[in-house]
């Protein structure tokens, strides 16, 4: 049929033409099946883990998603990491090879100049469930509980929080917070913080964290969505990692002349602050934030994160990422204590409470081949993280040495999801 | 805590239906709207099955036939260079319909006018496009310029198509059809304030269906019609429309001369036998601008006009 395309005077009612048409337009078989949405979701991923010469993680992980047909959903999920290389124990490099004994038992060497590290191997199994239920069309509700069981740490925890919706589904505000309590009970007891280690008490240490959220976003036009969230967490009991230790350093040379334990406050309130942006082009996405991170340890960090989703038709997008991440050391912390001299109240040579800097580079490619169902998703990130390799406090021999090799982290995680 | 993901405007939310006295009401967001279906019937199953097949139906469409989505017709359309595209049966429907409303309207209903949302924003500001701008984009609107031959289109480079104005009524009345094949009982789909009943409820009664103020200062409704069959759907400048020496103008753009209709009505609600026929009345009604109550009147159907 080829229509006359040029304006033309009506000869029929115009109701009853489009009536006509439209009836034509609607009378042809239902292409689409009366089928009911899925109900089902499972997602399993692997994380295979290499950091440079140090932690290798393997990270199998599988949730699965229940949606009731009233909006509610349930989900479980499960963890097991296996853990096995070496962190550095916090001591220092020495001129010649240190020996030293591990929290389990085990003697080990490290070579001249290097920073010494602590070889380990662990399991840990987590397991986590959650219950979303939406009370009307505009307030939701999840609940949650978490457990996490490795050989010498436990956490049970129990999490909840609210969403409403106002200003016609432009604005979301949520509430919520959570509760843990955890037990550390190290290898060989709990070493005396500050001490030579020879002191140790048996038995557990407990650490309780609470943790509460708020945060609101908005939509400012159909395609660009900005939210907050803030955080205060506070943290009692045990904080301190049992198996590090502190340098004491010939105040002359540098030479290490022994290790202390380390020892850490027994409190530490943290906060954060986090502005995020979402913004659709076309096809494409872009995320950004922003996050301001400050604690009662004087650590502060900013995290600025970004990421371009761009689609490559059908179910097909590439997702470059670049993060920024810098913290303060924490007030005390120390590349070594002067052998003799008085004892702080507390100190720590865990280059995590160190001044670093991190910087990922990385993406996620998903794809849905045809002919299998689900997706599937592949994340590569590279990590390079740097703290300060000279520090002011270094004397002696300590100068000569890279007191914070930058450390290179590769990490690859497959995902796959699909609906049934 | 983290981003929501792409969330919101994509993803599949999750069915929800809830009793609201002696009914069942199911929500969802698709199309870039807040979609309802209520059913009467005391069974939650059925009615969270029937809101199943109404989410589903409306999001194929959206996928199928938003120009927001690759991938899909319009799509290939858009996109051919001025190449011809072979189109499937339902799509060679759609343009039929589309050709109709064009003839009907004397050029006024154009699935080729898009284009021109390019220059102008309707988000309640006083800036107009300059004329030459409109001129411009006016050589790239008109369907007299697109060669249908169904099921081939050829579309020339540089022009759109989109079923924005037909779209949504268009899955009202599909959703409704998939529907009414599984029930017997008596339901309404409402798809962004586009609409179509199906029949008496349970003891002879009909459906309240309020038409909204187009100010929107209250929740309460101007009107309050009784239904039972057919499609209901409105055009205006409700939230989308730019401010011009005093004038409010709404989005709907005349494609000939490149710029919102004016003395429009503030919003033209019209009933139809199909959601289609009512959309396209009220669309076709308020291209008349100020002829619009005596366009209506002449289709001799019912209608409101505020």
């Amino acid at each position: 049929m080829r229509l006359q395309l040029g304006p033309a005077k009506p000869a029929t009612p115009v109701r009853e033409v489009l009536h006509s048409a439209a009836l034509a337009l609607l009378l042809i078989p239902a292409t689409a099946k009366a089928q009911s949405a899925p109900t089902d979701r499972i997602d399993f991923s692997s994380l295979l883990y290499g950091e440079q010469s140090r932690t290798q993680v393997i990270e199998p992980m599988v949730r699965f998603t229940h949606l009731l047909p009233d909006g509610q959903s349930i989900s479980a999920q499960l963890g097991i990491d296996v853990i096995t290389g070496a962190s550095p124990s916090g001591a220092l490099p020495s001129g010649s090879v240190q020996t030293r004994t591990s929290a389990s038992g085990r003697v080990i060497t490290s070579p001249a100049g290097r920073i010494p590290l602590a070889p380990f191997r662990d399991h840990r199994i987590a397991f986590d469930g959650e219950w979303q239920k939406p009370w009307s069309r505009y307030v939701t509700s999840t609940l949650g509980g978490t457990y996490s069981r490795e050989k010498d740490y436990q956490s049970l925890g129990l999490n909840g929080k609210f969403s409403t919706d106002l200003m016609r589904k432009l604005l979301t505000v949520t509430v919520g917070g959570g509760i843990s309590r955890d037990t550390v009970f190290p290898v060989g007891g709990t070493p005396l913080g500050l001490s030579d280690g020879s002191i140790v008490h048996r038995g557990s240490n407990d650490k309780n964290v609470t943790n509460v959220i708020l945060g609101a976003s908005r939509i400012l036009s159909r395609r660009w969505m900005v939210s907050i969230n803030g955080t205060q967490t506070f943290e009692r009991g045990y904080l301190t990692e049992p198996y590090k230790v502190i340098s004491l350093m010939n105040l002359a040379t540098g030479q290490p002349a022994g290790e202390l334990t380390d020892k850490r406050p027994s409190t530490r309130n943290r906060s954060s602050v986090l502005f995020s942006s979402v913004y659709h082009l076309t096809d494409d996405v872009i995320y950004t934030s922003y996050r301001y991170y400050w604690d009662t340890w004087s650590v502060r960090s900013h995290t600025i994160d970004l990421k371009y989703r761009h689609a490559l038709g059908g179910d097909t997008f590439l997702e470059p990422l670049v993060r920024y991440y810098q913290q303060t050391a924490a007030d005390f912390f120390t590349i070594g204590l002067p052998q003799g001299a008085p004892l702080p109240d507390f100190a720590t040579s865990d280059y995590r409470l160190g001044a670093l800097r991190t910087i990922t580079v990385g993406g996620t490619f998903g794809f849905h081949p045809e002919d299998i169902p689900g997706e599937w998703t592949i994340r590569a990130q590279f990590i390079r993280q740097a703290g300060n390799s000279s520090p002011p406090g270094a004397i002696g021999i300590q100068r000569n040495f890279d007191l914070s090799p930058p450390i290179n982290t590769f990490a690859v995680v497959l995902g796959y999801s699909f609906d049934y | 805590m983290a981003i929501r993901g792409a969330g919101r405007n994509g993803g599949t939310s999750a069915p929800l239906v809830k009793r609201v006295e002696d009914h069942f009401v199911g929500t969802f967001e698709a199309m870039a709207s807040p979609c309802t279906l209520l059913v009467d019937t005391d069974d939650p199953g059925e009615a969270a099955t029937l809101l199943a097949v109404a989410e589903a139906e409306a999001r194929r469409i959206e996928q199928k036939f938003s120009r927001y989505q690759r991938d899909n017709p319009v799509y290939q359309i858009n996109h051919s260079g001025g190449h011809p595209i072979e189109v499937d049966d339902e799509t060679a429907l759609l343009i039929n319909y589309a050709a109709t409303c064009y003839e009907m309207s004397d050029g006024m209903f154009d699935i080729t006018s898009g284009v021109l949302r390019r220059i102008w924003t309707f988000d309640g500001g006083s800036d107009v496009p300059a004329r030459n701008a409109v001129q411009r984009c006016l050589g790239h609107v008109g369907w007299w310029r697109v060669s249908w031959d169904s099921p081939t289109l050829t579309l020339p480079s540089g022009m759109e198509i989109d079923f924005g104005g037909i779209g949504k009524e268009y899955a009202v009345d599909r959703a409704a059809a998939l529907i009414g094949a599984l029930t017997g009982s008596s339901y309404v789909v409402n798809f962004g304030g586009d609409l179509y009943t199906s029949g008496l409820r349970r003891g002879n009664r009909t459906w309240g269906i309020g038409i909204d103020d187009p100010d929107r200062t209250t929740e309460a409704v101007l009107c309050r019609l009784e239904v039972s069959t057919g499609g209901i759907a409105t055009s205006g400048d409700a939230t989308r429309f730019v401010r011009w020496r005093g004038q409010r103008l709404g989005h709907i753009l005349n494609p000939k001369t490149g710029w919102p209709v004016t003395d429009a009505p503030r919003s033209v609600t019209v009933f139809g036998r199909t959601c289609l026929e009512a959309g396209t009345l009220s669309t076709l009604a308020y291209l008349q601008g100020a002829g619009a109550r005596s366009y209506l009147e002449e289709q001799g159907v019912q209608f409101w006009i505020v």
